[in-house]
């Protein structure tokens, strides 16, 4: 395979770097591949912006960092705005539908995945997991890995007690990807830090 | 307040519970593979004290030790933990402190303690700029130059997650070999960073002890050794009435001004670094066989140059990569034979350039030399490398 770079970006708090943490670390141990995960974040426990980015290989990555993306994930208008010029024109863009209204700065020629994470977790019971929503939406899409193999990473990154939730969230999101109509919507939910992330 | 440090430290090394080597594939942090690499190398005690990027560090030490009988001390600040580890490594412990560049000026007055007393210790610097966590390597000088007085530091200049744990153990095999604090000199980009990292089996994992004496204390003396050797250990409370002074001294410890133990001392502790200089200061040659042009590298930088390297490479243009995995002691002989042998030799560093000016001085206007620096807080791109190799003549 040649080398992907993909960048998952959104404010503090919303899970952005255990998103590329689950992911990389899904590939490495369950897939064998290559990966360098970076990311860069303000000093706010939540707010601010916040990036990661993963490149994947299945050869070792030497310079970890790309100056053009070809994946951008983006959770927040703001990090649409920041990102969008570093994606490759003809890259992959999803972004959570709920929080990103205006795709007018993304090229034509990019391959757009209007996602709704937020409101999906929501209904799961909990917003702070639209970040698993997101990664089991971009599984299914981009099929790097199945469902398995992010659990199993999930379980090294996540507390037990959230465990269940975090496998739902990606579950759900899965799903959507297979069905781009399955869009349920309450407005339930409670922010309490669901992801638990360790590390 | 001794006795109760005692009695937990006695305590701890009853918990032993976790395993000390995590033999397998990892998708781990650069700072956490520190302290894996350190806890396979046998590391026993860790003091430090918080600062960014450096933190993992110091986390990951806080959980792990305890588990594998080891002490774990957050120092008040950099100087306790410096000295805490100095006292430590004399008691017998395998010690290191970790920091990074703002909270590393402070150890160097434990450095240049660790230098006399011939402490084996080992310090990690995360080197950062921008007053936060971006990338640099500018603590180059300050690595090899810190401390007072005459000394030969050892240093060593990981490029990825898994040279932090690989050269995290052969930091404690070194400082254990020559009784010297030995620095592993990492960088933001790689101790945040996450990869792949193979851990071996124990077994597999060399360790290097430093040569307890087998005299008696009243035939033991702490500082005879060869004039370029390394004297034999005995630990802190074994009764060996040592004295350890930052002072001149004899060969019996005693502190002695007279110019001809002065002289004596300090020709003998740089000596057992310096005339180990080729064992100890290795590189990673790519490419060069062929090569008219070498691009000269250390840490991170290394990575940008092989992608740069490649590209060179399909246009038809004879590069090649030096690494250098120790930058200090310098590989004086390894570099100046890269100016014997190119027509261009390149360093590549993410600073104002600083260790250029070493690498230009071995080549020893035997061949051209350039510089390609960076000093944004961020890892060069193997674009911007070409961009600045282009207006060369050698490889346009």
């Amino acid at each position: 395979m040649r080398t992907t770079s993909i960048r998952f970006s959104g404010f503090g708090g919303q899970g952005i770097i255990l998103s590329a943490v689950v992911l990389g670390d899904a590939l490495v141990i369950q897939r064998g591949l290559y990966a360098a995960q970076t990311q860069s974040y303000g000093s706010e426990a939540r707010g601010g912006q916040c990036q990661s980015e993963l490149m994947v290989s299945d050869k070792p990555i030497l310079t970890p960092i790309r100056a053009f993306n070809d994946i951008l994930v983006s959770m927040f208008q703001t990090a649409l705005d920041s990102y969008i010029g570093s994606l490759r024109r003809d890259g992959t863009l999803f972004v959570d539908s709920g929080l990103v209204g205006d795709l007018g700065r993304v090229p034509p020629e990019t391959a757009r995945h209007e996602v709704p994470a937020t409101e999906t977790a929501i209904a799961l019971g909990n917003k702070m997991v639209a970040n698993m929503v997101m990664l089991g939406y971009f599984a299914g899409v981009t099929e790097m890995l199945n469902l398995e193999q992010l659990d199993a990473a999930l379980a090294e990154n996540v507390r037990e007690r959230f465990l269940d939730l975090n496998k739902k969230a990606i579950r759900a999101g899965f799903d959507l990807s297979r069905d781009s109509e399955t869009n349920s919507r309450t407005n339930a939910g409670t922010n309490n830090g669901a992801n638990g992330g360790r590390r | 307040m001794e006795r109760e440090y005692a009695k937990n430290a006695k305590n701890a090394k009853n918990v032993k519970k976790e395993k000390r080597v995590l033999t397998g594939v990892h998708f781990m942090q650069g700072n956490y593979a520190v302290v894996e690499g350190a806890l396979a190398a046998g590391c026993d005690f860790f003091a430090g004290y918080p600062i960014t990027p450096a933190n993992e560090i110091s986390e990951g030490m806080s959980k792990r030790l305890p588990g594998v009988g080891g002490i774990f001390l957050q120092g008040e600040d950099e100087l306790c933990s410096i000295n805490a580890v100095a006292g430590a490594s004399l008691a017998g412990a395998k010690a290191m402190t970790a920091t990074a560049s703002a909270g590393y000026d402070y150890f160097q007055e434990g450095l240049e303690y660790g230098v006399a007393v011939e402490a084996p210790m080992v310090i990690v610097d995360v080197q950062r700029c921008r007053g936060e966590n971006f990338a640099t390597q500018a603590d180059i000088m300050q690595v090899r130059w810190g401390p007072a007085g005459d000394h030969e530091m050892i240093v060593l200049a990981p490029s990825s997650v898994q040279e932090l744990f690989d050269f995290t153990v052969r930091a404690f095999n070194l400082a254990e070999e020559y009784r010297t604090p030995v620095i592993v000199l990492s960088e933001t980009t790689i101790a945040l960073m996450r990869e792949r990292l193979v851990i071996p089996g124990e077994d597999e994992i060399p360790v290097v002890n430093r040569k307890w004496t087998s005299k008696t204390p009243d035939d033991y003396l702490p500082f005879q050794a060869d004039p370029w050797g390394v004297p034999e250990f005995a630990g802190l409370g074994r009764g060996y009435h040592t004295i350890y002074s930052i002072n001149p001294h004899d060969e019996k410890g005693s502190i002695e001004w007279d110019p001809d133990a002065f002289e004596r001392l300090y020709t003998r502790i740089p000596a057992k670094v310096a005339k180990h200089r080729e064992k100890i200061s290795t590189v990673q040659r790519y490419r060069l066989d062929d090569a008219k042009v070498a691009l000269v590298a250390w840490g991170s930088e290394a990575r940008p140059c092989l992608d740069a390297m490649e590209v060179l490479r399909e246009r038809g243009k004879k590069v090649g990569v030096m690494k250098l995995d120790v930058p200090w002691p310098f590989p004086e002989e390894a570099v100046s034979e890269l100016g014997r042998l190119m027509d261009l030799v390149v360093t590549v560093e993410m600073n104002v350039g600083k260790y250029a000016g070493e690498i230009e001085r071995a080549c020893n206007g035997r061949c051209r030399t350039a510089r390609v620096t960076k000093n944004r807080g961020m890892i060069h791109s193997p674009e911007e490398i070409l961009e600045a190799l282009g207006s060369l003549e050698e490889v346009r």
